[in-house]
């Protein structure tokens, strides 16, 4: 629906009220004043609360399976984030051997999953002048093929660790219920094997597309640990120069309630605007890549840093190729761990854990009482910390793009959303987005 | 449940549709209404010989959908919609050759790639299924929580019974 036209001559409004190819329901709204953007928001209805709210009383082994509910995309972010936290409560950290290779290697599913349905799916048309992946399919039956492709090696690992595609139900706080053996993951080597293949098409591809020569400068912001590629721990760094625990989190980060939006809006206090995913995760650890993915990044064309958003879509296929490789990596190297979890005594504290969902950093703080019981929960998604850095997106899009046609500087403002990834339906399901010249 | 021999099956993989006709509940249990498929699903499974009619619960996104439906000759899909019907009202659509009413949001067009999207991509690419027929109810609430509203409960044992029949109809 639009209501571009609105207004008289002088300001003018573009709004889309409902937002395609997110993660949810979106309304952008953008209003002009001549040719000066006075106001932009996209609306954001519902935060996490419910779950929050569902949290308190349960027992702390429960947190994964039922954030892991918040959302169908990412169930595993929530899970391996509130675990995180959970143990740091208990004192308990898993951050080396054969139970932290199979956390990263159930993540890697999920990033493969997830980025392979933005990628091929959701991006793709958007460079390849498609209104959707139904109108691309017609026409580019392999783009489509091949991200199922990917897609369902993604879904593979994700059975194979995680004890089923969709919310993994082998998570637990410690480790996992089941850790599979040998033979179960040497059997996804060759699906991933052409996985990797296609993925390494996939950054060839994706660098050859056309992107609108746009640079932002947000700080950017993703977990940090010498020696891997950021996924399931680490510091949470930025290229400002803040480096500190998770636990820090709310002494350098601070949500706020806007009037347009139920979902809070997150800012690096006296600093303000930040952004997280790939973008930010490329930027702060490339160095840290493997070396095919490195080597794929570098042929395509991306510097140590990449600040145009539309280019995340070469960034996807870079963290398509490391998913891949790290995931053969570790099936390669898997020795059946000798208990599938270490045990995890409750204690009455505060834990905080931070992982890299593949739209950016998710962030859970749990207090416990002695027993285990969940007495307060707080979960801050990547898409309300990314909210702020892609309405400034969206302002510098327009002022760019004032002379586009109304159709095409709408399309734009729907890509600078896309951009990002936003999985709308964990900050909320049923979104709404709005551009408006009055 | 009567469980039937494993050695009398043929060999399938549970997961990707092994019978040639699948019921397919499509939701989001904590989302109220949302979870109206996923529960007409799971009331069906142990009534039906898995050999003959699959029951998938999908849950998430919907593009899952032509992987599991990889192997069905015939899908019974059942989801909630909102199309400002009345709540509890069950729209029937037999999308073997067109497509869902673009005014008939399945819960899950609300997602990145939603129900109408993923039969449109199957249709494009060549992966959808002989017949493929919609059961969508009307859908009265569909914000955080779980539990489905009076209209919805009321007509979902029949709508059951009627899915059943047509999960036979087309398997026989």
């Amino acid at each position: 629906m639009s209501g571009a036209g609105e207004g008289g001559e002088r300001t003018r409004v573009i709004r889309t009220d409902y937002l395609a190819r997110v993660e949810g329901e979106g309304a952008m709204y953008v209003k002009l004043d001549g040719r000066e953007v006075t106001d932009v928001k996209l609306r954001i209805y519902e935060p996490p609360r419910f779950f929050e709210a569902l949290l308190r009383g349960r027992a702390f082994t429960e947190a994964p399976d039922i954030t892991a509910r918040i959302c169908g995309i990412c169930p595993v972010a929530y899970q391996m984030s509130s675990v995180r936290a959970m143990e740091d409560a208990c004192g308990v950290a898993i951050d080396s051997g054969p139970l932290r290779d199979l956390r990263r290697l159930l993540y890697c599913g999920e990033w493969i999953e997830s980025h392979s349905l933005h990628v091929y799916m959701l991006h793709a048309p958007d460079f390849l002048g498609y209104a959707g992946a139904v109108e691309m399919a017609r026409d580019h039956r392999e783009i489509v093929e091949q991200g199922l492709q990917m897609k369902k090696a993604g879904n593979a690992l994700m059975a194979a660790v995680g004890g089923r595609e969709v919310h993994p139900i082998n998570v637990r706080v410690g480790g996992f219920y089941r850790a599979p053996a040998p033979g179960e993951l040497r059997a996804l080597h060759d699906p991933l094997e052409r996985a990797l293949e296609t993925a390494l098409a996939t950054v060839r591809w994706t660098a050859t597309l056309p992107f609108p020569d746009v640079e932002r400068a947000p700080e950017l912001v993703a977990l940090s640990e010498p020696g891997a590629y950021p996924i399931d721990r680490g510091a949470i760094r930025s290229d400002g120069g803040l480096e500190i625990p998770p636990a820090a989190f709310d002494e350098h980060f601070v949500e706020e309630h806007v009037e347009h939006s139920n979902a809070l809006h997150a800012r690096l206090r006296e600093r303000g605007t930040y952004l997280t995913g790939p973008l930010a995760r490329y930027a702060l650890a490339s160095q840290e890549l493997r070396p095919l993915a490195a080597e794929a990044a570098l042929a395509a064309g991306l510097g140590a840093v990449c600040r145009n958003p539309f280019q995340s879509i070469v960034v996807r296929a870079v963290e398509l190729v490391q998913a891949c490789d790290e995931a053969l990596a570790i099936i390669d190297s898997y020795e059946q761990p000798e208990a599938p979890a270490v045990e995890v005594i409750p204690r009455r504290a505060v834990g905080h854990g931070a992982t890299e969902a593949p739209r950016g950093l998710l962030y859970h703080r749990y207090e416990i009482d002695e027993d285990g019981t969940i007495l307060d929960a707080r979960i801050v998604p990547p898409t309300s910390q990314n909210q702020l850095a892609i309405e400034q997106d969206l302002r510098t899009v327009v002022e760019g793009g004032l002379d586009l046609p109304e159709d095409q500087l709408k399309l734009r403002c729907e890509q600078a959303i896309r951009n990002h990834d936003p999985c709308i339906s964990c900050a909320t399901h049923f979104l709404t987005l709005t551009l408006d010249r009055g | 449940m009567a469980e039937a021999d494993p050695a009398s099956l043929p060999a399938r993989d549970a997961a990707n549709a092994p019978a040639r006709v699948a019921v397919i509940g499509v939701g989001n249990s904590l989302r109220h209404d949302d979870g109206a498929g996923l529960e007409l699903a799971g009331s069906l499974r142990g009534r039906v010989d898995p050999a003959e009619i699959a029951v998938i619960e999908q849950e998430g996104e919907a593009l899952g959908l032509l992987e599991r439906w990889r192997d069905a000759a015939a899908v019974v899909i059942v989801d909630a919609v909102r199309s400002g019907a009345p709540a509890g009202t069950v729209h029937r659509i037999d999308a073997t050759r067109q497509p869902l009413p673009a005014d008939l949001h399945s819960s899950t067009s609300t997602h990145a790639v939603g129900l109408r999207e993923a039969i449109e991509l199957a249709r494009a690419i060549g992966r959808l299924p002989a017949r493929v027929l919609v059961f969508g109810v009307e859908g009265e609430r569909f914000d955080a929580g779980s539990g489905l509203s009076d209209p919805v409960r009321a007509v979902l044992g029949a709508l059951a019974e009627e899915v059943l029949q047509t999960a036979r109809g087309l398997s026989a």
